[in-house]
């Protein structure tokens, strides 16, 4: 019989050990289930090492896959901590790179240097006002965000579907002969490029370290602040906040808020660092909203640990797009984060409860009796 | 008389406390056997193994001679054990009829369909067999605590129960109702069934008990016939020590002018519809004012509305003469209420929070702990060690989550907060529920020292030891509003009883 | 307009009837097994993963072996599986329910199980060998208005209506109903009386999702029919949304299900037909969507406060030996 008892202490090496372990035990479920498919374990996981930190150019690559993982990681954990279960994070970043683009297209080269923080601010704008609607919802009339937010995710991106394909929008590219025929968005000007930094052979794109600098403000803000403190009482027991005469409702207005402008800037992110263009097929098809569920869960809602988690999966997510193919086959990804996921979730267990292999006096008490 | 049930060295551990550690109790056929111990003695957890939902680390159960071992409470309930909870299991949405049946795979129970008619019947004729009175078709929460305790012992009965645990019964119940509970269970004594009442009130224990086995931190002290037991006696057996039971104890300090005045309030309850129905109240400087009655009378509606947690569908809070907004805490706590909520737990603290962040719960944007935006966790730190210095926290530092420390330790977090704020009124619901004999002492006398330097008081309690030992005046609530008021040094608690149970009938 | 050339089958009303009827069956499923889970307490967010594994195995079944009834029961049981997974996290290892039902749609959702499936068992682009099909008389399918909309149906809608009275009469009438009522509403209680609490929330949970599977494959089996990755886009989270609207009862889920089946099939009618051509198609595409929140918005503003229908203990675990 298994049994489980409440820790009265928690060791502080469990917090690092348990997302460490689940990870591992992930792979090996991971294995169990390419090998009842016909896959090499041992091929596939060295071929993804290799494609997704092998190499200079491997880690460039994954660093591209991580930026908007990152945002969205950050996304849900600035909401998740308040017990906020944003899940529109998707939504919230295709509704900043709209937006971004359009700062960006609209300021055209003449502005100079203005253009990036103009779109930084244009996604921001975007991202928090998709979710400031399940915020009022749930604020005044509670109403389950959870569900709001996601269904707000089909809406944005048949919004950004319909910018490109179905209508003559300030966004798509109608000069063109070829566009004519095969809609795209209109390139941005030269000004909206977000700068690249070089390190020693590393490229590393403005959003990701923008990204770690909102981090490191929102570690400040939830650790250090008033803010952050009313955030954590909420998040703990709103009863204790309204007992302490805490405006529950205005918080979840300004977290659901911020949650979305994180989120929107990786939208705008996208648009200025990597596609260029609002790009809807780009956008839908990356599924980054959900990855970023899935990195803070495992980051236990740690701005910092976020990040790191966010270069790993970013890493996965990489290799998943390079390697698609017969021994690569699509989805993958998808099963990996969701494994982790769920080892994470039972390893939280290990941290709460001592687990306790059958209970010696009960044996004894049966034996005499 | 031969023995029902036998206990034998029984154990049991939880994390960090032994709950039961060599535990003896022995009980007859047809005896009212009494179970008296301070709250953390053990009581709960023994009656939860003699139920089936824990099982014991070490030691036996022998039922009429036979050891048994439970592996669930279906074997104990099978066994012919039936147990009142104090916070009862019954489940609020479902009819009484239903909540009878439930779980029952005999007989009856062993068919596939349920013919809601056909329970309802059913249950009524037991209803009747007893001189229980339920409707077996109404529905649970439209139910006062006393009939939904009566739902209980109908469940026991009904699934022939020939042990019945009651744990603290008569907490719900007016002292009338609790005098004709201990008629229905000298029935059921006479009968030949075995009930063993678990309480750690020595009055009711001397009334209605043929024996009484003493339990403390764990252990069993000892078994004595009542008869030869007194209070005082029975007092020393629980608490190891001599006590003076609990006593008016005279203050100092002066009743002044009115701090506190609440005017014509109504309120809307949880479920809708009004909990509280005008309410008038008053308490003066150095004054104690209780509010007694039976659970769920509109008690906590009442300090929530006061204390702003809840809005007001009419009437007023008036402090020092300034009438509140109302439903607003921060304003309340600027008007200078201090609130020591009944769920300490989860209202009086955030549970997984450190206690250093909770003695802030509602200074954290004083100037003394911020700049700026900035909180200065040093001075947050600083400023909890020395409350729980002064207050004699014990169980942990600054940094403990809340949830870890002692009940009574807890209260005095939430005291230490609250008094530090210098309030004007202090708003105290069930302040000493679930505590032990010393730290309910150290309870009574923060309040006692509160009034003393001026501050109104109002307590609101269920238990009426407690009242008449602090209170100076007592306001009886029923149905949401205040059907009486007694001066507490010249009242007793049959007036008081009569008064819960509506008023003048 | 209302009366089109080929009589009052083919009037728009009751073209949108009948796609209520095709398109609300999925939903119609899943919501029942997500009400079954929830009836007992545990809320499970991965109806559209448990779906879609459900529709890619049925698929799969019915491509091997020819045989829908045999197709039924892979989706069911693959559904099942995947609910166990969650039934695991959070009845026995206490996981959080939000948390571990988002990790389920994650895993098995349209990125990750079905599309690996799919794309392993070579699924997508295969034409179906079998699908549902409506099989009455044809006189009766042709009868006014409720031939096309109720009887030009294929098994698997009939077969929802039986669901739902069985779901139905098993809550209200039957002792396993009784219990299962009991640990939704109060696991303590239930308890106390000697009912297995963790064995009443496995079950509920596993065959909430066999039912998910077997909605899941409503899409692969009758109305697409093949397999198209995320061919569910949504459903399962309506579904859950409808659990809700239904204040968790079986017959309102059917009302429920077939109002937004209404709104699923809306896109496809308008399109066929060229009715308001003008509008841009992702107008009536994100109708579902945004019907969901308004309804949900009218559901909670009339009766959230109390809580209207939900089980008390929906979302937390149970632990008894806890001090």
């Amino acid at each position: 019989m298994i049994r489980f008892e409440r820790r009265l202490r928690q060791p502080g090496w469990l917090s690092v050990a348990v997302p460490v372990g689940s990870v591992i035990v992930a792979f090996g479920l991971m294995t169990l289930v390419l090998l009842a498919t016909g896959h090499s374990p041992g091929h596939t996981f060295s071929r993804l090492l290799d494609t997704g930190f092998g190499s200079k150019v491997a880690i460039n690559e994954t660093f591209v896959s991580a930026t908007p993982l990152l945002f969205t990681g950050l996304c849900a954990a600035v909401a998740f901590r308040m017990q906020l279960f944003n899940i529109g994070g998707e939504g919230q970043l295709y509704a900043g790179a709209i937006l971004g683009a359009a700062a960006g297209i609209a300021l055209g080269n003449h502005s100079g240097w203005l253009s990036v923080p103009a779109m930084i601010v244009a996604g921001a704008v975007g991202g928090a006002a998709l979710a400031l609607v399940p915020a009022i919802l749930r604020a005044f009339l509670s109403t389950n965000e959870i569900i709001t937010s996601l269904m707000l995710n089909y809406v944005a991106a048949l919004v950004i579907n319909y910018l490109i394909f179905d209508s003559q929008s300030y966004w798509r590219d109608t000069s063109s002969p070829t566009a004519k025929v095969f809609p795209q968005g209109k390139n941005l000007p030269e000004a909206a490029n977000w700068p690249l930094a070089h390190v020693g052979g590393l490229y590393l794109p403005f959003g990701l370290l923008l990204g770690v600098v909102l981090a490191a403000v929102i570690w400040v803000l939830y650790t250090r602040t008033r803010f952050g403190f009313e955030v954590q009482v909420i998040g703990d027991s709103p009863r204790a906040a309204t007992y302490a005469g805490m405006r529950t409702r205005r918080k979840i207005l300004a977290v659901m808020a911020l949650s979305g402008a994180v989120a929107g800037i990786g939208g705008a992110s996208q648009d200025g660092d990597f596609r260029h263009t609002l790009d809807p097929r780009g956008l839908t098809a990356a599924g980054y909203g959900y990855a970023g569920i899935v990195i803070a869960a495992l980051g236990r809602y740690n701005p910092f640990a976020v990040c790191l988690i966010a270069f790993l999966l970013g890493g996965l997510q990489n290799a998943g797009f390079a390697l698609q193919g017969v021994d690569f086959p699509s989805g993958l990804v998808g099963v990996m984060q969701g494994l982790i996921l769920f080892c994470a979730l039972g390893g939280e267990l290990l941290v709460r409860y001592r687990v306790r292999l059958g209970s010696r006096g009960a044996q004894r008490a049966e034996a005499t009796a | 008389m031969p023995s029902a049930v036998e206990l034998r060295d029984i154990t049991k551990r939880f994390p960090g406390v032994v709950a039961n550690d060599g535990v003896r109790f022995e009980a007859a056929e047809g005896e009212v056997h009494a179970l008296l111990g301070e709250n953390g003695a053990g009581k709960s957890t023994l009656s939860n193994i003699l139920t089936g939902l824990y099982r014991p680390d070490e030691g036996e159960i022998v039922l009429w001679g036979e050891p048994v071992s439970f592996a669930s409470p279906r074997d104990a309930l099978d066994a012919g054990i039936g147990m009142v909870h104090q916070h009862f299991r019954l489940v609020p949405p479902f009819t009484v009829a239903e909540n009878v049946i439930l779980g029952d795979h005999r007989g009856e129970g062993k068919k596939f369909m349920v013919h809601p008619r056909r329970i309802e019947r059913n249950v009524a004729e037991l209803g009747k067999r007893y001189r229980i009175a339920v409707d077996p078709r109404a529905r649970i929460w439209q139910l006062s605590l006393g009939e939904q305790q009566r739902v209980e012992i109908l469940k026991a009965l009904y699934r022939q129960a020939r042990i019945l645990i009651l744990d603290e019964p008569t907490a719900v119940l007016t002292p009338q109702e609790a005098e004709s509970l201990f008629e229905t269970l000298r029935v059921m004594a006479d009968e030949g069934r075995t009930v063993i009442f678990i309480s750690h009130k020595l009055h009711e224990v001397k009334a209605v008990a043929d024996r009484v086995t003493v339990l403390r931190d764990g252990r069993t002290i000892d078994t004595v016939d009542t008869g030869s037991a007194t209070p005082r006696s029975l007092a020393a057996l629980m608490v190891g020590r001599e006590v003076s039971l609990a006593e008016r104890v005279e203050r100092d300090g002066e009743i002044g002018a009115p701090v506190l005045e609440v005017r014509g309030l109504w309120a809307h309850g949880d479920r809708g519809g009004d909990a509280l129905r005008g309410v008038d109240l008053q308490v003066r400087t150095g004054e104690i004012v209780a509010i007694a009655g039976v659970a769920g009378n509109g008690q906590r509606e009442l300090a929530e509305t006061i204390t702003g947690m809840r809005a007001a569908a009419d009437g007023q809070v008036v402090v020092d003469g300034r009438p509140l907004r109302g439903g607003d805490a921060r304003e309340a706590i600027r008007a200078g209420i201090a609130h020591v909520p009944e769920d300490r737990l989860h209202t009086g603290v955030a549970p997984s929070l450190s206690i250093a962040s909770n003695v802030v719960l509602k200074s954290y944007r004083g100037k003394q702990v911020t700049r700026g935006p900035l909180l200065r966790l040093r001075a947050i730190r600083d400023h909890a060690a020395s409350l729980i210095r002064r207050y004699d926290v014990r169980g942990g530092g600054p940094e403990l989550p809340a949830r870890q420390l002692s009940g009574g330790n807890l209260q005095k977090v939430v005291l230490a907060r609250e008094f530090h704020g210098d309030p004007r009124v202090l708003v105290v619901a069930s302040p000493t529920r679930g505590l032990d004999v010393a730290a309910i002492e150290t309870v009574h006398r923060y309040l006692r020292d509160a009034a003393s330097s001026g501050v109104g008081v109002l307590l609101i309690s269920e238990d009426l030891d407690e009242i008449l030992a602090l209170a100076d005046r007592v306001a009886v609530i029923y149905e949401g509003a205040i059907v009486g008021e007694v001066d507490a040094g010249a009242t007793t608690v049959e007036e008081i009883g009569l008064l819960m149970a509506g008023g003048a009938g | 307009m209302l009366v089109a050339a080929g009589g009052i089958n083919n009037a728009v009303l009751v073209v949108v009837l009948a796609s209520a009827v095709v398109y609300g069956t999925p939903l119609l499923y899943a919501a029942l097994g997500e009400l079954l889970a929830e009836r007992a307490g545990v809320l499970n967010l991965g109806v559209e993963g448990m779906m879609l594994v459900g529709a890619v195995m049925g698929f799969w079944a019915v491509q091997r072996t020819g045989s829908l009834l045999l197709a039924i029961g892979v989706a069911a049981v693959a559904g099942g599986a995947m609910a166990l997974i969650h039934a695991f996290l959070v009845v026995t290892l206490r996981a959080n329910q939000i948390v571990s039902g988002l990790a389920l749609t994650i895993f098995a959702g349209a990125a990750g199980l079905s599309s690996y499936l799919g794309n392993d068992l070579n699924l997508a682009d295969q034409p179906a060998k079998h699908a549902f099909s409506p099989f009455l008389p044809r006189s009766w399918r042709t009868a006014d208005v409720v031939g096309p909309v109720l009887l030009n149906q294929s098994a698997l809608v009939y077969a929802s209506w039986v669901c739902v009275a069985l779901v139905a009469v098993y809550l209200s009438r039957t002792r396993p109903g009784l219990n299962l009522r009991a640990v939704g509403e109060s696991p303590a209680a239930a308890d106390a009386m000697g009912i297995n609490v963790v064995a009443y929330r496995y079950v509920h949970t596993v065959v909430g999702g066999a039912f998910a599977g077997v909605g899941g494959a409503c899409f692969s089996l009758a109305i697409t029919p093949q397999w198209v990755d995320g061919l569910t886009s949504g459903a399962g989270w309506i579904a859950i949304a409808l659990v809700i609207f239904a204040f968790w009862r079986p017959t309102l889920c059917l009302v429920g299900a077939y109002f937004f089946g209404a709104f699923s099939g809306i896109p496809f009618t308008f399109q066929a037909r060229g009715i308001l051509s003008g509008v841009p198609p992702e107008l009536f595409q994100s109708l579902p969507y945004v019907m969901t929140v308004v309804v949900l918005v009218l559901v909670s503003s009339a009766g959230a406060r109390r809580r209207l229908g939900a089980p008390a203990s929906l979302g937390t675990p149970y632990v008894r030996e806890e001090r």
